[in-house]
């Protein structure tokens, strides 16, 4: 049981680096790209109809670590406590300018929204390369030693390569560059590595603090069968908006 | 202040503000989904015209909702570690299904949602705000057995120092839940159909062009809210007979005036709503005078769900779990003044602005009326400001 968890646990977190990073390298390359308005807003709408999707691996990790590893949980967020508190704010800004950007119009309105969603990714994913730097430490490193900051450049150049491969394939040629969707597999699946050597790393000792059989019973019990309704929403996602003929329209909502 | 203090005040901020926007979120999620499904039946646009000015709103009001309920989910590692640490085999349970079976396909669904307008076939479009309806309930169902643990520790005992789980069903059917959820779900009703009721009354009070539009929302409104309304005071009251009242409310000012707040007004506004408006309800929207009362009345219902949750909050003090784990035990060992103040600074700050940002965006909504709506838009040749009229 403790190893069903597990799995589920590692493929949540490692799915969120290769989901949600493709919207983080979208948000990064906001500054780069889109030069115009116009596109700016070919290339949210390009990530828009993922973003509800794949941003809510995190908060899946998250109740996954509370009823499975919960004395983890505590040790984990709080021996991070700057950075999560960073990367949380960073989170909400990226959202805020995605919900908020095209609420009204006015270049001075959309720009402070823009540019919340390229800071906000930024702190994200730089944050992500310091936390699994102490993560990998089992936190007695100090998540600005040197190592972290270069893992936090590492983690940011991945997912903007990822997001930059992504809009390739979504919007193909939009942004000087056409990939297939066999790229965009091996982008996430490169953009997932920094998480899965830290869980490959930690797996003895997860497997080792993992809560009680009765308590991951009722767990499997309740959620295990939801599992494929999970996996065939987002499979859901993936079809509906796959590129092609009428692949994403505008306005989009964000 | 000490830490504890800034602690507990972070705690109630954040949680405040993510209640403010999840009672209307509960809300208008149904009534979106009833007009959604109203507007695939019959085809009309006036039906169109209502799912997607209420969505918008209710789709603006969700984003802060997101954000806010973030900082909600993490805020207990960084502050309350001891509470995982002592009670984490019970208590995460709920929370991490609330995350995988609830707000995981909420947001997924929502997303097919919002951005499958004019590609997901009609009666999949339809399923999807339903899903999410269905989702939001399951999740707010959760967080109440969550909370509810906490009021009254149910279905676990004390073991090696820790807790740990002995009969998950004990959790599903505690006291402290089985009164309190309803409760909830009917004030979520209430507040929705209060904002339907408030916005229509803004828009026929100006002489809006979309009469049929706002009169068959007030209507919708104050059908929901008496509903609302209804079931909310019946599990309210119910509540007493299985809570301790003298332990939680008496020698408790803090918790005893949220509660006098909650049910004064709850009680007066219960009977303007069930004993006035619904009786009037099909001369409303052409009495102009009761306008402003109905505009007016609009913010209460938000006023009373802050004052309950302080209430049952307040209420379990000094207590983290009830006679159990007491907050200061619960608070994160070695957390200082100066890492509290900051990020209270921080998410204060943040999630106020964007908050009061949020508030000014739906009330634009609700002074434009159902033109230019960007939820469902199906040509950037569609004016986003057809009349500055304003």
């Amino acid at each position: 049981m403790e190893m069903i968890w597990l799995v589920f646990f590692a493929v949540l977190l490692a799915g969120y680096f290769a989901l949600e990073g493709f919207d983080l390298g979208v948000g990064l390359l906001l500054p780069f790209l889109g030069r115009t308005r116009e596109g700016r807003d070919r290339m949210v709408a390009a990530v828009a109809p993922y973003v509800l999707a794949n941003e809510v691996w995190l908060v899946a990790v998250a109740g996954t670590m509370f009823g499975v590893y919960p004395l983890l949980e505590g040790e984990v967020l709080f021996g991070l406590y700057p950075v999560v508190v960073a990367m949380l704010l960073s989170w909400v800004l990226r959202d805020a300018g995605l919900w908020f950007r095209r609420r009204i119009d006015g270049p001075r309105w959309r720009g402070f929204w823009d540019a919340a969603i390229a800071f906000g990714s930024l702190g994200l994913s730089f944050g992500w390369g310091m936390a699994l730097y102490a993560a990998a430490t089992g936190f007695e490193a100090s998540p600005v030693h040197p190592v972290g900051l270069m893992l936090g450049v590492v983690v940011t150049l991945l997912f903007a390569w990822h997001g930059w491969t992504f809009l390739a394939w979504r919007a193909p040629g939009d942004f000087g560059a056409t990939r297939s969707g066999r790229a965009l597999l091996l982008s996430g699946a490169v953009a997932a590595l920094p998480a899965a050597g830290v869980l490959a790393g930690a797996a003895p000792y997860l497997l080792e603090h993992s809560a009680p059989a009765a308590t991951l019973n009722v767990l499997s019990l309740m959620v295990l069968p939801f599992a494929p309704i999970m996996l065939g929403a987002q499979l859901w996602v993936w079809r509906t908006f796959r590129p092609g003929k009428d692949a994403f329209r505008l306005p989009s909502f964000f | 202040m000490d830490v504890l203090d800034l602690a507990r005040t972070q705690f109630a901020v954040t949680g405040s503000l993510h209640f403010l926007f999840v009672v209307l979120t509960l809300g208008l999620a149904p009534l979106v989904a009833i007009m959604h499904t109203r507007w695939a039946i019959s085809g009309k646009p006036l039906d169109e015209a209502m799912t997607r000015f209420w969505g918008q709103i209710y789709v603006i009001n969700y984003a802060l909702g997101i954000v806010t309920g973030l900082v909600m989910e993490f805020q207990f590692g960084l502050s309350w570690s001891g509470l995982s640490h002592y009670a984490g085999d019970v208590f995460g349970a709920p929370l991490a299904m609330e995350t995988l079976i609830a707000f995981f396909l909420e947001s997924t669904f929502l997303g097919l949602w919002i951005f499958g307008w004019h590609r997901l076939p009609k009666g999949l479009h339809v399923a999807c705000i339903w899903l999410v309806t269905l989702t939001a309930y399951a999740s707010a169902f959760f967080i109440m057995v969550a909370n509810s643990y906490l009021q009254n520790p149910a279905g676990s005992v004390v073991r090696g120092g820790r807790m740990e789980l002995v009969d998950f069903g004990a959790l599903l059917t505690n006291p402290s839940l089985v009164f309190a959820f309803p409760h909830v779900v009917g004030a979520g009703l209430f507040t929705g159909a209060m904002v339907l009721v408030g916005a229509s009354a803004y828009q026929l009070r100006r002489r809006t062009e979309h009469v049929e539009f706002f009169t068959k929302s007030m209507r919708t409104g104050v059908t929901t809210a008496a509903i609302g309304i209804f079931v909310t005071m019946g599990f309210g009251y119910a509540q007493f007979a299985v809570i301790p009242v003298e332990d939680k409310f008496s020698g408790n000012v803090g918790a005893a005036i949220g509660l006098a707040i909650m049910m004064e007004i709850g009680q007066l506004l219960g009977l303007i709503v069930l004993l006035v408006m619904l009786p009037m309800i099909r001369g409303l929207p052409r009495r102009r005078w009761t306008h402003p009362i109905l505009i007016a009345m609009t913010p209460l219902p938000f006023v009373l769900s802050i004052a309950g949750w302080i209430a049952r909050e307040v209420g379990r003090q000094p207590w983290m779990i009830w006679e159990k784990l007491t907050v200061a035990d619960a608070m994160s060992p070695g957390l200082t003044s100066g890492m509290v103040t900051a990020s209270l600074i921080g998410f204060a700050a943040v999630l106020g602005l964007l908050a009061v940002v949020d508030y000014v965006l739906i009330a634009r909504v609700i002074r434009r009326g159902p033109q230019g709506l960007d939820l469902g838009s199906s040509s950037a040749r569609e004016p986003r400001t057809p009349v500055l009229s304003y």
